[in-house]
């Protein structure tokens, strides 16, 4: 991965520290059956294709299978993302998050959910960091703690829990109304402190 | 049900994070394609929500890579014109499909390869025939819009690719790498539902690259593709406990 670049542009096109800023190239390089430049997306990408599936799912063969479905996705419809509706990373991580939130969402339709604790960042012990994510981290963990305890919680139970808003609310035992205006406010302050473009 | 644009603006954060379900998601999915400002937020909101996955990477098992790579060879890629065709469907028809159906995995390279497999293992006429008769129907599962890959990672090494259809109710299965067996000893495929195990029939030992394709009919969602060994010649019920397992989702 590159060596995350201390001037860079907050309008540089939705890329972050660490994420190269040729994901986009080479997802078009991909589009046209470039296994070389595939391997090179796969090496960006598939921790935290199979890092976000973790999260969610926790079991580490559930988000193996996952992952590999959202990385064969991505290799399969390559063609299909277009950088002027968004960054390449987002829209891997999109297809990442929705893909282990079906399947937890599958999962729990047949069985009860067992943990109900919104995982943290990092924090598991079986968890080995990756070098090159770790400002990325602390990052996000930073701007996690600009916000208000329950924009924060609300926000780490939905994306890296997998809950839908309504379960958030149960959860936090707070109204709907709430949860949906902390989860939203709490991204947007998200998105400013980590400079993301819009 | 009527709701006030001001309360689905609302919902660009929870959207965001995949935390809408069911006819909420689709009323904002409706709502978005007439919002403009509503749809550059969630895509701001999305960029973040990237973020935190970006934050959250774990290294895979390193075997990930080599059967993500080597899987790559068998799916065949979307051509760009599907650009258009998706864009007119509009976000809410597309994220329907994702989110109701499975992405389709569309793989006519995958279903090429498997009927030229297919063809070599045959010699007479009329197998020749009856081949071709289930390379249609191999190829209906691999061409239809809701097929879906699923891979499986056999105890005994090797990678078993399963490409399942729910509105064909068929799967079609096969294997890479996988040893052949020891003497006496064959690879059966079965597929389990509840308790019962009904037997789809013997898959030969692929050491040297991908097995001719198995089609398994009558599947439904929730049920298992399994491989189990048994002694030469299959057996009416499984004997031993699978190598393999797929369980098949919608």
């Amino acid at each position: 991965m590159n060596t995350p670049s201390v001037g860079q542009q907050p309008h540089d096109r939705g890329h972050s520290e660490g994420h190269g800023h040729d994901l986009a190239g080479l997802l078009a390089q991909v589009a046209c059956g470039d296994h070389a430049a595939f391997e090179a997306v796969y090496d960006q990408l598939a921790g935290p294709v199979y890092g976000v599936a973790r999260k969610v799912l926790r079991d580490p063969a559930q988000s193996e299978e996952v992952a590999q479905e959202v990385l064969l996705e991505v290799w399969r419809s390559a063609s299909r993302f277009d950088p002027a509706r968004g960054s390449a990373a987002a829209w891997v991580m999109t297809i990442a998050h929705r893909r282990a939130v079906d399947r937890v969402r599958a999962e729990n339709a047949a069985t009860a959910r067992e943990q109900k604790v919104a995982p943290d960042l990092g924090t598991s012990e079986d968890v080995f960091e990756l070098v090159d994510v770790a400002l990325d981290r602390q990052r996000v963990r930073r701007c996690m703690g600009s916000l208000s305890a329950l924009q924060a919680e609300a926000i780490k139970l939905a994306y890296y829990g997998g809950y839908s808003y309504p379960e958030v609310a149960g959860l936090l035992g707070l109204p709907l109304g709430t949860v949906k205006t902390r989860i939203r406010d709490g991204l947007i302050r998200m998105r400013d402190c980590l400079e993301v473009s819009q | 049900m009527s709701v006030q644009s001001h309360d689905l603006h609302l919902l660009t954060g929870a959207y965001a994070v995949d935390a809408l379900t069911g006819d909420e998601l689709d009323h904002f999915e409706q709502h978005l394609k007439q919002c403009p400002s509503c749809a550059e937020e969630v895509r701001g909101l999305q960029e973040t929500a990237a973020r935190l996955a970006l934050a959250a990477a774990m290294a895979p098992p390193p075997s990930m890579r080599a059967q993500v790579l080597d899987a790559t060879s068998r799916v065949r890629q979307l051509p760009p014109s599907g650009v258009r065709l998706i864009a007119a469907d509009g976000p809410r028809r597309r994220r329907r499909l994702s989110r109701r159906l499975p992405r389709p995995i569309a793989v006519a390279a995958m279903a090429a390869a498997i009927i030229v497999l297919a063809v070599l293992q045959v010699g007479t006429r009329h197998q020749l025939q009856q081949a071709q008769s289930a390379n249609q129907t191999i190829a209906s599962v691999l061409s239809a819009s809701d097929a879906r890959i699923q891979l499986g990672t056999s105890t005994v090494g090797g990678t078993v690719t399963a490409v399942f259809s729910q509105h064909d109710r068929e799967a079609v299965i096969t294997a890479s790498g996988m040893p052949t067996p020891s003497d006496a000893r064959v690879y059966q495929l079965w597929v389990m539902r509840g308790t019962s195990a009904r037997s789809v029939g013997l898959m030969p030992g692929s050491s040297a690259g991908a097995t001719a394709p198995v089609l398994a009919d009558d599947v439904q969602p929730g049920d298992e593709l399994a491989i189990t060994i048994e002694p030469a010649g299959g057996t009416r019920q499984p004997t031993t406990n699978p190598i393999v397992e797929i369980h098949t989702r919608p």
